[in-house]
C-alpha cells in the first residue's frame, strides 16, 4: 500500500521524524478555511497516485489568500493522467540549502533492511545512483529493531555530511528506522531530505509503501486504502476477500483463476497468441459458490470485457463450488463468451452442473485448449 | 530416498484442531504420513483423528520425537507459532498461511537460518515425496512416484505441471512448495543442494515467477554446484509492472528489476532449460528422461 504524500507526511509526524507543516484540504469550503492556517508563501500540491505531477500543473505556489484560493480551486478537483485530484495538502515553504536522499527498505537477497543515503537527492534514486555512486552509502543493516551509532557514523563519513548535521541526521535515521520496522514499511523514503536555510533537516516529500500483509496491525493505513482506491471494481473485489488485478486499458478478455501462478500463466499464454487480457481476478484458495458468483458479475461488469476464461485448478477450491457459482450468476452477466476450463477436486461434478446450464458456455479440457478456443473465437 | 517428507517423518501438526488443521491431518493420515501429535494452545490433552493434541510444541517434542512440523495457522499466528516450533528444536518446520507480514518472515527466516532449521513456505502448499507421505495441503490425488524433483512458487502452476507429468507417466521424487512470499523461509538455492544429493531425483523442475531474485541466485548455484539438468519456467511474463500479481513476491519493480527476461536471461547462461509454459516444462522433460 503506497501512502500519498500526506498520508506520509502523518506517520513522519507520528514517528517524530521532523517534516514540513501542513494541512489537507478537499473541498471547496474548506478551502476557504485553509487562509491563516499557515504564514505564507504556501505550496499547494495535489495529492494523487502518481508520478510527475508538478509538469502536469498539480504544484503550486500561493504568497497570499487570493493566490491561495485561485490556485487551490484550480488544482482541486483538476485531472492529472486520468486522475480527478480530490485532495490538496497546502504546507510551508521551506528556503532550502540542500536536497539530500534517504531511505529504508528491503533487500530481498540478503533478507535484511537496507539504508540508503545520498548528499544529493530530489531526483529519483535510480537517477541518483547513475549520476553519482560513489556519493551514494547502500548499508545492509544487521536484523533488529534498532540501528547501531556506528552504521550511521559509517554512513556520515562515506558520504562527507557536513558536522554540523551529524546529531540531527543520526536522530532522523534511528526515527525513520524505528518507524520502517513498526510500521511494516517495504519503503520508508525522504526525498528530499532538506536542510533548510535556516541549517534544520527535514522531510519534504516522502514515499512510504506499507506491507499489505500487515495492515491488520494497522487499521488507520487499512481505512485509507480503502479510501483512495478509485478503481471500484478492486474495491468490490476486496469486500469479498478477491485480488481484482487491472491488466491493460486494452484488451477484451477477463481472467478468474484460483492462483496467483495460474492467472499470470494464463496471461502469458493469452498474450504470447496475440489476444490482450484487460484484467484479472484471484479466487484464492477455497472459494465458495456464493463467492463465485460475485467474483464472475465483478469481471464481467468491466465494460472492457466481452469474454470471461474461467481457468480452475482446484486443490482447496472445489469444482463444483465454482460451477454453482456460475450457474447462480449467469443470468445476470451479459458478456458475449464464457470459456470454463476445470480440473482437479471434484471436476466431474463440477462438469455435470455446467452441462446442465446449457446456454453457449464452452467447456474446455485444460489450459491449453482453453487457450485455443479463446483464439479460435477471435478469428471468427 | 527422497528428502523433507517420508516414512520416516515423524510429523507435528499445529493447528489441528482448527477447521483446515483437522481436515487435512486426515487427508494426509490417508495418505500414509505419520502425523505423531498435534498442538493447539490451550487445547492439550484432547484428540483429534486418534492423535494427541499438546499445549506446546516442546512437549510434543518431548514425547513423540517428532522430526518435522506443519502449521495451520493463520497469518497473524504465524510468526508466533513458527518461532515455537524452531526454538523448540524441530528440525523441518513448514508454513502454509497465505498472508504474512514481511517483517515477520525477515525475523523467521533468519531466526531458522541461525538454528540450523529448515523452514519451507509460507503462502506455500507444503511438500509431498509421491507415495510415502506429504505435510501440507496439497491436491495428492495428482502427483505420482517417480524421479523428477519440482520445487515451485506457485502452487496452481505446480499442480498444473506435475498434472502433465503425471498423465505422461512421469512421476515425481519430493515436490516442494517453496511459496510466493517475499521472503520465504527456503529460497530456490535453499533446496536445490537437498536435489543434487537425492539419489532418486534425475531432473530438477523449477517453477518461478517474477519478482526478487531467487532465480538469479538459484543460477548462480546452479552454475557452480548442480550437475543435474534442470528445467526452469517464469511465470508473468505479461504481468503490469509495479502491481502485485497476488503472490507478494511477485512484483517487478519499475526499473524492471526482478523481471521475467532478466531471470531467464542469467538462468540460460547457467545452462538450464528454459520452458515457455507448463506444456514446454513436459516437452523438455520428456527429452531428459
Amino acid at each position: 500500500m503506497k501512502l500519498l504524500e500526506y498520508k506520509a507526511h502523518e506517520v513522519f509526524h507520528e514517528y517524530e521524524v521532523p517534516s514540513i507543516k501542513g494541512f489537507t484540504v478537499s473541498t471547496p469550503e474548506e478551502l476557504e478555511q485553509a487562509d491563516g492556517k499557515l504564514d505564507y508563501p504556501v505550496v499547494i500540491k495535489a495529492q494523487v497516485q502518481t508520478g510527475n505531477r508538478g509538469k502536469a500543473g498539480g504544484i503550486k505556489f500561493a504568497e497570499n489568500r487570493e493566490q491561495l484560493l485561485k490556485q487551490g480551486a484550480e488544482i482541486l478537483g483538476m485531472s492529472i493522467k486520468g486522475l480527478e485530484v480530490k485532495r490538496i495538502f497546502i504546507t510551508e515553504k521551506v528556503d532550502i540549502d540542500k536536497e539530500m536522499y534517504l531511505s529504508f527498505t528491503m533487500d530481498r537477497k540478503t533478507k535484511l533492511g537496507v539504508l540508503i543515503f545520498s548528499p544529493e537527492g530530489g531526483v529519483d534514486i535510480n537517477e541518483i545512483v547513475e549520476k553519482n555512486p560513489e556519493k551514494v552509502a547502500k548499508v545492509i543493516l544487521p536484523a533488529g529493531n534498532e540501528i547501531d551509532d556506528f552504521i550511521l557514523q559509517y554512513v556520515i563519513d562515506k558520504t562527507g555530511l557536513h558536522q554540523s548535521y551529524h546529531d540531527e541526521f543520526k536522530n532522523i535515521c534511528k526515527k525513520l528506522y524505528r518507524m520502517y520496522v513498526r510500521y511494516d514499511c517495504l519503503l520508508a523514503e525522504i526525498n528530499p531530505l532538506v536542510i533548510t536555510a535556516e541549517g534544520q533537516l527535514k522531510a519534504l516529500d516522502g514515499k512510504v509503501d506499507i506491507d499489505d500483509n500487515a495492515l491488520y496491525r494497522h487499521p488507520n493505513i487499512r481505512e485509507f486504502r480503502d479510501e483512495i482506491t478509485e478503481n471500484p471494481l478492486v474495491l468490490q473485489a476486496r469486500g469479498f476477500d478477491f485480488l481484482y488485478i487491472p491488466i491493460k486499458d486494452r484488451g477484451n478478455i477477463g481472467v478468474i483463476s484460483n492462483g496467483s501462478g495460474m492467472i499470470m500463466s494464463s496471461i502469458d499464454l493469452i498474450s504470447k497468441r496475440g489476444m490482450e487480457v484487460t484484467c484479472a481476478l484471484d479466487l484464492g484458495g477455497g472459494a465458495t459458490a456464493d463467492r463465485i458468483q460475485e467474483a464472475l458479475k465483478i469481471v464481467a461488469s468491466n465494460p472492457q470485457v466481452d469474454t470471461v476464461f474461467i481457468n480452475i485448478f482446484g486443490g482447496i477450491t472445489r469444482c463444483d463450488e465454482i460451477a454453482e457459482g456460475v450457474k447462480q450468476s449467469i443470468a445476470e452477466i451479459d458478456t458475449n463468451r464464457l470459456v470454463i476450463r476445470l480440473e482437479g477436486t471434484n471436476k466431474e461434478k463440477g462438469l455435470q452442473i455446467i452441462r446442465n446450464i446449457g446456454g453457449n458456455i464452452e467447456l474446455v479440457d485444460g489450459l491449453y485448449e482453453g487457450v485455443d478456443a479463446l483464439a479460435e473465437g477471435m478469428e471468427k | 530416498m527422497s528428502f523433507f517428507v517420508d516414512e520416516n517423518t515423524r510429523l507435528i501438526v499445529q493447528g489441528i484442531t482448527g477447521r483446515e488443521g483437522t481436515f487435512h491431518t486426515e487427508q494426509m493420515q490417508q495418505y500414509g504420513t505419520n502425523v505423531v501429535a498435534g498442538v493447539t494452545p490451550c487445547k492439550g490433552g484432547t484428540e483429534v483423528l486418534g492423535v494427541p493434541v499438546y499445549n506446546t510444541v516442546r512437549e510434543a517434542m518431548e514425547r513423540h520425537e517428532a522430526n518435522a512440523s506443519v502449521l495451520f495457522v493463520p497469518p497473524k499466528f504465524l510468526y508466533g507459532a513458527a518461532y515455537e516450533a524452531i526454538m523448540s528444536g524441530v528440525p523441518l518446520v513448514m508454513t502454509i498461511a497465505e498472508g504474512t507480514p514481511v517483517h515477520d518472515m525477515l525475523k523467521l527466516h533468519h531466526l531458522a537460518k541461525e538454528k540450523g532449521v529448515q523452514l519451507i513456505g509460507p503462502n506455500s502448499f507444503g511438500v509431498i515425496s509421491p507415495g510415502k507421505a506429504k505435510a501440507g495441503f496439497m491436491a495428492h490425488r495428482i502427483f505420482s512416484e517417480g524421479r523428477v524433483g519440482v520445487m515451485s512458487r506457485s502452487a496452481t502452476n505446480c499442480y498444473e505441471t506435475v498434472f502433465l507429468l503425471k498423465n505422461a507417466g512421469i512421476g515425481q521424487s519430493t515436490v516442494v512448495g517453496v511459496g510466493g512470499d517475499m521472503i520465504p523461509g527456503s529460497t530456490f538455492v535453499d533446496v536445490l543442494p537437498f536435489y543434487e544429493k537425492d539419489p532418486d531425483t534425475d531432473v530438477i523442475i523449477m517453477i518461478g515467477e517474477i519478482g526478487g531474485s531467487e532465480e538469479e541466485l538459484a543460477a548462480e548455484y546452479i552454475q557452480e554446484h548442480v550437475s543435474k539438468p534442470v528445467i526452469a519456467l517464469i511465470a508473468g511474463k505479461n504481468a503490469p509492472k509495479d502491481t502485485s500479481m497476488g503472490h507478494a513476491g511477485a512484483i517487478v519493480s519499475p526499473d524492471g528489476e526482478g523481471s521475467a527476461e532478466s531471470k531467464e536471461e542469467k538462468l540460460r547462461a547457467a545452462g538450464v532449460h528454459i520452458a515457455e509454459s507448463t506444456e514446454d516444462i513436459l516437452r523438455i522433460v520428456k527429452t531428459l528422461v
